[in-house]
């Protein structure tokens, strides 16, 4: 089983405290058969597909925490396949840190 | 329409009970993408990982190349290949990269703190020659040769007052800074404005200012004394003046840990500075490309 979603990092800041973005979803599997797509957000599935080797799918979400996407066959305790989406914090609570501009040759 | 209500029937039995509110409304698999829209936050449905308590460090490494001319005479550009980022920022304490810091206001408005710092100004002192010179710096031919030397600079201690505030407007510094070490005995006024843009992985930011150096601090660095003289280096009473930068950054992420960034800035040196004999170009000028990784 191989699945991909694309993206895998959504950044966040200040100004846009959230990622609202369209993640695609593909997976493929080597047998066709009964497969699931999860994510954290539902106990139920995204979409299951019967007799079938590959799927995709466009999921439009708003996040603001990591989350994952993965993949069982009719049993849901069977991982098949996980893909962890990154929402990564650029900005920080702590004002003096945020607001604070480095000397002026540092570049990270 | 049956074969729809078959399957949707057929996948309703064969999942799990938690599948079957799902199931009910799932559709028989299709060629096509299909959308899936749901605007519930990670946090709202508290499912997804929560983000973590933010440490009171920070950490981080970068690796590139870059170089920041030298106005100086006789004197070569400062090769970048490491940028080391080292901070700590207690309840009111901190330490910032060499900078340390006390707290005393820090509100949605604005953000004071009383900082010690080492002055910037002596990091073109480090990279001069000593050289056999048969003219003098203003090109006029000496009797016989001479050694030209020049003239060594200590870092200042210095302490001030830092204002912060940002906004959707953009995020601006404002801070004074007097030497308390004896070494200039003058002070410095700084103003700093920068603005933001990000596109997810990219983020640029333009940033500019002014810097007013008073005549004690610039006289210290860029005058040359009586005794520092000869016959190849003129005395020279630097006055006050102000500097002019402007910064260009540009970082690309390439992951949680690891981003890519350019950055280009611009000085300018104050007329009382560039006037120095000591100053061969009055803009200082650099840039930087490399990989940045955060602990």
């Amino acid at each position: 089983m191989h699945l991909t979603v694309k993206p895998v990092l959504c950044i966040t800041d200040k100004r846009t405290p959230s990622c609202d973005m369209t993640f695609l979803v593909f997976w493929q599997s080597e047998q066709s058969g009964y497969y699931c797509l999860f994510n954290d957000f539902d106990e139920a599935p995204l979409r299951c597909w019967t007799e079938t080797q590959s799927g995709e799918l466009s999921d439009k979400r708003t996040v603001q925490s990591d989350f994952s996407y993965w993949m069982t066959d009719d049993d849901i305790q069977s991982l098949l396949a996980v893909v962890r989406v990154e929402v990564l914090r650029m900005d920080t609570d702590d004002r003096r840190r945020r607001r604070r501009t480095r000397h002026v040759w540092d570049i990270l | 329409m049956k074969t729809t209500s078959a399957v949707a029937l057929l996948m309703l039995l064969a999942s799990p009970p938690c599948f079957a509110e799902q199931a009910s409304s799932n559709k028989p698999p299709s060629a096509g993408v299909s959308v899936v829209t749901q605007s519930g936050t990670a946090a709202a449905q508290g499912q997804a990982q929560a983000q973590p308590e933010e440490s009171r460090w920070r950490l981080g490494i970068g690796l590139g190349y870059g170089l920041r001319s030298n106005p100086l005479v006789q004197s070569d550009d400062i090769p970048i290949f490491v940028d080391i980022d080292i901070a700590w920022f207690g309840e009111r304490l901190f330490f910032d990269n060499g900078d340390f810091g006390l707290t005393l206001v820090d509100n949605e408005f604005v953000t004071a703190s009383v900082v010690g710092r080492a002055n910037s100004d002596r990091v073109f002192f480090g990279k001069t020659d000593t050289r056999f010179v048969t003219v003098d710096l203003a090109g006029q031919p000496l009797s016989q040769a001479a050694e030209l030397t020049i003239p060594d600079r200590d870092y200042a201690v210095e302490l001030g007052l830092e204002l912060l505030a940002d906004g959707r407007w953009g995020q601006l510094q404002l801070t004074a800074f007097h030497d308390v070490s004896g070494t200039h005995d003058g002070y410095e006024i700084h103003f700093d404005y920068g603005y933001g843009w990000r596109n997810q992985r990219w983020y640029i930011e333009p940033s500019f200012g002014l810097s007013y150096k008073s005549e004690d601090l610039n006289n210290y660095y860029w005058g040359v004394r009586p005794d520092e003289s000869s016959d190849a280096l003129p005395g020279y009473q630097a006055g006050s003046g102000v500097n002019a930068h402007a910064r260009l950054a540009l970082r690309y992420q390439i992951n949680r840990r690891w981003a890519f960034a350019l950055v280009g800035e611009f000085e300018n040196l104050n007329d009382e500075a560039a006037a120095s004999p000591i100053v061969a170009d009055r803009d200082v000028l650099g840039y930087f490309a490399g990989f940045g990784y955060r602990f």
